[in-house]
């Protein structure tokens, strides 16, 4: 718990740090080399899952809320790294995946173009610190991917909204009650999603 | 190149409904119940002394002077020289059809065979030799899961065989709607337990008898076998070992599993609770007082004022609990819950103060540290998983553990790093796929 408090409070201060970054670079003489960067975003997270045997199916569409926030370093004009904190709300596992993240510019960088492409890459591992499970069930975490393609509308330099879709691949396993007659039973999930986010950016 | 971006968006909405399904898969293994049927005459036959086999499918651990008694379910005891518990020696196999339950005094074993109970002069274990059988005696029971019952009108025994089998399914990922195969029967429970020593009941008389697991069905006190099926206590009088008389016959709750003998008490483990006896007229235990919980089942064992109670889901108690229950009993006439502790999937277990074993089924063995009752959760020494535990007998320095991987003797002289000894391998019943 101390260190879901810890990694809050880091969150929180987060776009502090960016500020106070912000400030020292417009009142420095030398701007910062590698300057902070911030990506916030909001979205859904939309697919569906199959259940059942064959003959037996069942479809049911899932769409799942999703925030990141992704607190880093502009590398290069074209490249931004850092490190990311989601949350994924998914039907019955709240999990919060920490990480690494890039942001690639793919058009070439211009003070004239407003509206730039960028391609995203995360990945990380997904904590289960949020999550609250039914009495018998517990859920732990597993790998996340989450590459995607973006675009940022707004001057080079300055903030600027996001628009970004991705894929996102998360694993989890889940241990469940064992019911009568049953020795063993445990689950393995992979959620496979499409990301569909808004976001601010500076 | 850019234009060419700008059909990336396309390409993921064209890869939708094939990239975004979630996919998952629970993987269950359960118990599928045959109806099988045995006349009297096959079940008894002479009790014989076979040469070694392999464990296939073992139930309850019983020991006594260096040698270990598996029982292997329904077939027989598998006799182990355990001298040397860095090298265990298969002994001999004792046939006995439908055994589950076993108890050494002196140089005689007792042991059920479905409706019989019989005494084997194991003075020499290679050369066994039946002394006693008494007759129907037991009028049902369970193996594994499967009940079996006398047929009143044919005199044969019904009964179950157990397979098991894995299965894969589809779900929808969320909780509770999870695949079901109604495959009704009963289920799960071949339980073995501890006898208690001569030197814990506190006995008068000098009776050698042996240890027993946390899931026994049998245990010995005074001059007394106690023996226990879903609803009755029996006594056999065993005054003269080798004649085993058949004793007095109390009618308890509906459920019964386990029976742990501490003191002048014994403690016997339900599927509605633990119920607590007053022993000190052997011949005539007295029902003090019962610690009721959830329909679920629970194997019991005791140090001091404390019982420790594992209750467990997915046998034929039905019921949804998995958790370590601690008890003050320092009141027997009222029992207290102290604390619960959620587990897995625990079965038995064993206490040599402060360290407490429990057995959690496919999901391995847990060493606890139960020095702080409020803290047990806390002090998990180690967990060792990748094997089944289903129950364990701690003996001061080894600790004897079954499970259907096979038998396994761990050292605990470091309770944070139990160190394997010796392991005899289980060749089991297939599971089918």
């Amino acid at each position: 718990m101390k260190r879901f408090n810890l990694l809050l409070c880091l969150l929180a201060l987060a776009p502090a740090f960016t500020a106070t970054a912000q400030t020292v670079a417009s009142s420095s003489v030398q701007p910062r080399r590698y300057p902070f960067v911030n990506y916030t975003e909001v979205g859904g997270l939309f697919g569906r899952v199959v259940s059942g045997n064959a003959g037996a199916e069942l479809v049911q569409n899932r769409l799942s809320l999703t925030a990141q926030t992704l607190n880093g370093i502009q590398v290069s004009k074209r490249l931004a790294v850092g490190a990311l904190v989601a949350v994924d709300w998914y039907q019955s596992a709240l999990l919060m995946p920490v990480g690494a993240g890039l942001r690639f510019q793919l058009t070439r960088p211009s003070s004239a173009r407003n509206v730039r492409v960028l391609a995203t890459a995360d990945a990380g591992y997904a904590l289960n610190w949020l999550n609250k499970s039914s009495s018998g069930y517990a859920v732990k975490g597993g790998l996340m991917l989450n590459p995607g393609i973006g675009l940022a509308f707004g001057k080079p330099g300055a903030g600027s909204f996001l628009l970004s879709l991705s894929y996102k691949r998360q694993t989890a396993e889940v241990e469940k009650p064992i019911r009568p007659n049953e020795i063993m039973r445990d689950e393995s999930r992979v959620y496979n999603r499409l990301a569909l986010r808004l976001g601010i950016s500076f | 190149m850019n234009r060419l971006l700008y059909f990336v968006p396309a390409l993921m909405l064209a890869l939708l409904p094939s990239a975004c399904t979630d996919k998952c898969t629970e993987t269950r293994v359960f118990k599928r119940f045959t109806s099988v049927v045995f006349t009297a005459a096959q079940i008894r036959q002479p009790v014989t002394t076979e040469p070694v086999r392999t464990l296939q499918e073992p139930g309850k651990i019983y020991t006594k002077d260096g040698f270990l008694f598996i029982n292997e379910l329904k077939q027989g005891i598998h006799v182990i020289d355990n001298r040397n518990p860095d090298a265990p020696k298969m002994v001999a196999f004792i046939r006995i059809p439908g055994n589950g339950d076993m108890a050494v005094r002196d140089n005689i074993l007792y042991a059920d065979s479905y409706m019989d109970l019989v005494a084997l002069d194991i003075s020499d274990v290679t050369n066994v030799r039946p002394v006693k059988r008494v007759n129907n005696i037991f009028p049902s029971g369970q193996f594994n899961g499967g009940y079996w019952y006398i047929n009143s009108q044919t005199g044969d025994v019904q009964d179950q065989r157990v397979d098991y089998v894995k299965e894969e399914v589809r779900t929808d990922c969320g909780e509770g709607i999870g695949p079901t195969n109604n495959w009704g029967g009963n289920w799960l429970a071949f339980d073995s337990r501890s006898m208690a020593s001569a030197s814990s009941t506190g006995a008068t008389q000098q009776p050698s008898n042996g240890t027993a697991g946390s899931m026994a069905r049998f245990a010995l006190y005074d001059k007394y076998l106690y023996t226990v099926n879903s609803s009755e206590l029996q006594l056999f009088d065993i005054q003269n070992p080798a004649d085993p008389k058949i004793g007095n016959k109390i009618s308890m709750a509906w459920g019964i599993e386990t029976i742990f003998p501490y003191g002048d008490k014994l403690f016997i483990g339900s599927q509605s609770g633990m119920f607590i006896y007053d022993n000190k007229n052997p011949q005539k235990p007295e029902r003090l007082s019962v610690f009721q919980h959830a329909r679920v089942c629970d194997p019991v064992v005791v140090h001091g004022d404390k019982a420790y109670v594992t209750l467990r889901s997915g046998n034929t108690c039905q019921g949804f609990t998995n958790q370590l229950d601690v008890v003050d009993i320092s009141n027997l006439l009222g029992p207290k819950l102290i604390k619960s502790y959620p587990m897995r999937n625990p079965h038995g277990l064993g206490i040599d103060f402060p360290n407490l074993f429990i057995c959690e089924g496919a999901y391995g063995l847990k060493s606890f540290d139960a020095t702080d009752v409020n803290n047990i959760d806390k002090n998990l020494r180690e967990h060792i998983e990748d094997m089944n535990a289903y129950d364990v007998i701690p003996l001061g320095k080894s600790l004897l553990m079954i499970g259907r991987d096979g038998f396994y003797q761990y050292d605990y002289s470091n309770p944070r790093k139990l160190r394997l000894m010796s392991k005899i391998p289980v060749q089991r019943p297939g599971v089918i796929s």
